[in-house]
């Protein structure tokens, strides 16, 4: 269920009979398998034409283009799929709402703080002294539900962000320096992993949005038009510690990246092809690792847990009970 | 308009009349009514269901495999379409005996539908396949009762801004909304 197929070659993908078929530059053929498919991930140059897309549309599966510097592009969405009116006027009114807003902005950000604090926790635990950072963080989240404006909120994010990421530099290996968030382009190698695990993340959830009928483009936290699919800001934000940061700390502590997986240049910093190959393996990897659900009585997979917090968001805006964001709970 | 009897209001929107808000009742309305209320009000209200859940079990497909009998399907107004053996019956077909309160209801109210909308007096067949029984359903004063109050408990649901809150059912875990409920 759920597979998403990475595409690193260059080379076009077609419809081929009742499947999909890349052809690679040296003539390789490979068919990927689409009953079970959420998404395709484009990451190579690769043509394409209309007939691939309806194929694709038919069986509901999405695809996502990574363009130049592993930055997102955009995505092909399949038309079939939830539509909804009554989902998209609640939306809007709670957008418009300015209480309403800020609140699910908020909770937004209180559940960002949790799963941040979770990881830095995880190596408190394990022979780092990181009380100052847990205290700060915990401090910021007890801030936000103070906050009465949308910046406001955006503030205190952004200072336990950076009271996170402060954390990197004990906990990464020799090698691989941080130093603060740099974007556009990235700067250095951990900054190369956090940009392209974050769009990964962030395409993760534009798929899960998908699902739903809510309208990707209206979001609370982010404001509408940030990006094409601002509320997949809002919702990434929640994951990215779970998903991007356990991935690049797993990949690195295991010397399973070197030098050659990057291309410095004066100013920046990017992933090469199997760099990004390393990386999209083991995020795969992650989104398929299970847990054990408080609430549904079954193990779900972190890939699903995307989806659920879009259900989650859709019936707060719905039925009006309250939205509890995804925090981590293991 | 004055405040309505939803029955009423059925039965004027049934019947094209001019209406402020029109109301319309479908068997699997009749059914979820019975099954669970907040069921009921992710239906009226179109929210999807996760076609990818394999656990959805519960739905009226099974009834077209369930029984080799004749039959034939009557659409009446597209909103219900009732089920007819060659005898004139209506029957309706319930694979397990826990559905069996639920399937009743609803083959109550086409009896009743085609009563009152249609001028039809038919007689009902709840049929159980699995355990090879029928049992006859008739529109008695009762019934008529028993279905006039589901239409009004349903209006309620339906009308309301909110779903009754999620509560723990026998039918929970077979159930397209279950994560839509418990993902909390
Ligand atoms: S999951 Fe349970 S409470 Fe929710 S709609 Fe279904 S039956 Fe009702």
């Amino acid at each position: 269920m759920n597979d998403n197929y990475h595409i690193f070659s260059d080379g076009r993908v077609e419809r081929h009979n009742d499947t999909v078929r890349l052809i690679t530059e040296d003539d390789e053929k490979k068919y990927l398998p689409i009953e079970n498919a959420e998404a395709l991930f484009l990451h190579g140059q690769i043509d394409f034409n209309t007939r691939l897309i309806s194929f694709l549309d038919d069986h509901g599966v999405a695809m996502h283009v990574f363009g130049w510097n592993d930055y997102y592009a955009g995505s092909v969405m399949p038309e079939r799929g939830q539509t909804s009116g009554q989902t998209v006027v609640k939306q809007v009114r709670a957008y418009d709402d300015p209480d309403h807003r800020l609140d699910i902005a908020t909770e937004f950000v209180s559940g960002s703080i949790h799963n941040m604090r979770a990881n830095v926790a995880y190596y408190d635990n394990r022979g780092f002294d990181f009380a100052e950072a847990l205290g700060d963080l915990g401090h910021r989240r007890e801030e936000i539900s103070s906050v009465d404006a949308i910046d406001e909120a955006m503030g205190v994010e952004a200072g336990a962000r950076r009271a996170y990421y402060a954390t990197f530099d004990e906990i990464l290996p020799d090698g691989f320096v941080f130093n603060g968030r740099k974007y556009n382009p990235p700067n250095n190698k951990v900054n190369s992993l956090i940009s392209f695990g974050n769009s990964l993340v962030y395409a993760s959830v534009v798929s899960a949005i998908r699902a739903t009928a809510l309208d990707p483009t209206i979001s609370y936290l982010h404001e509408p038009g940030e990006r094409r699919y601002s509320l997949a800001l809002d919702i990434a934000d929640l994951f990215k510690p779970l998903l991007t940061d356990r991935v690049l700390f797993r990949l690195v502590n295991r010397g399973q990246l070197s030098a050659d997986d990057f291309d410095t240049e004066l100013n920046s910093c990017l992933l090469t092809e199997s760099g990004r190959k390393t990386y999209s393996k083991e995020f795969e990897k992650t989104l398929e690792e299970t847990i054990e659900h408080p609430n549904l009585n079954r193990k779900v997979s972190y890939q699903y847990l995307l989806r659920l917090e879009a259900y989650k968001l859709k019936k707060h805006l719905l039925t009006g009970e309250a939205y509890e964001p995804f925090e981590r709970w293991w | 308009m004055s405040e309505a009897d939803p029955v009423e209001l059925l039965l004027r929107s049934a019947r094209d009349e001019a209406v402020d808000v029109s109301f319309h009742v479908t068997g699997v309305m009749m059914q979820y009514y019975v099954v669970c209320e907040r069921e009921l009000w992710f239906e009226s209200r179109d929210i999807e269901i996760d076609r990818d859940n394999p656990s959805v079990v519960r739905g009226t497909q099974v009834d077209n495999t369930a029984y080799e009998d004749k039959r034939r399907n009557l659409s009446i107004d597209g909103r219900i379409s009732p089920d007819l053996l060659d005898d004139g019956r209506v029957v309706e077909v319930k694979p397990s005996s826990s559905l069996i309160e639920p399937a009743r209801l609803q083959l109550l109210y086409y009896l009743w539908y085609l009563d009152r909308v249609a001028g039809v007096e038919k007689n009902g067949v709840l049929a159980h396949p699995r355990e090879k029984k029928r049992e006859t359903v008739e529109l008695t004063d009762e019934a008529v009762q028993r279905v006039e109050d589901a239409i009004r408990g349903i209006f309620d649901v339906v009308k309301s801004d909110s779903p009754p809150t999620a509560e723990e059912r026998p039918f929970c875990e077979s159930c397209a909304y279950y994560d839509f409920c418990w993902s909390c």
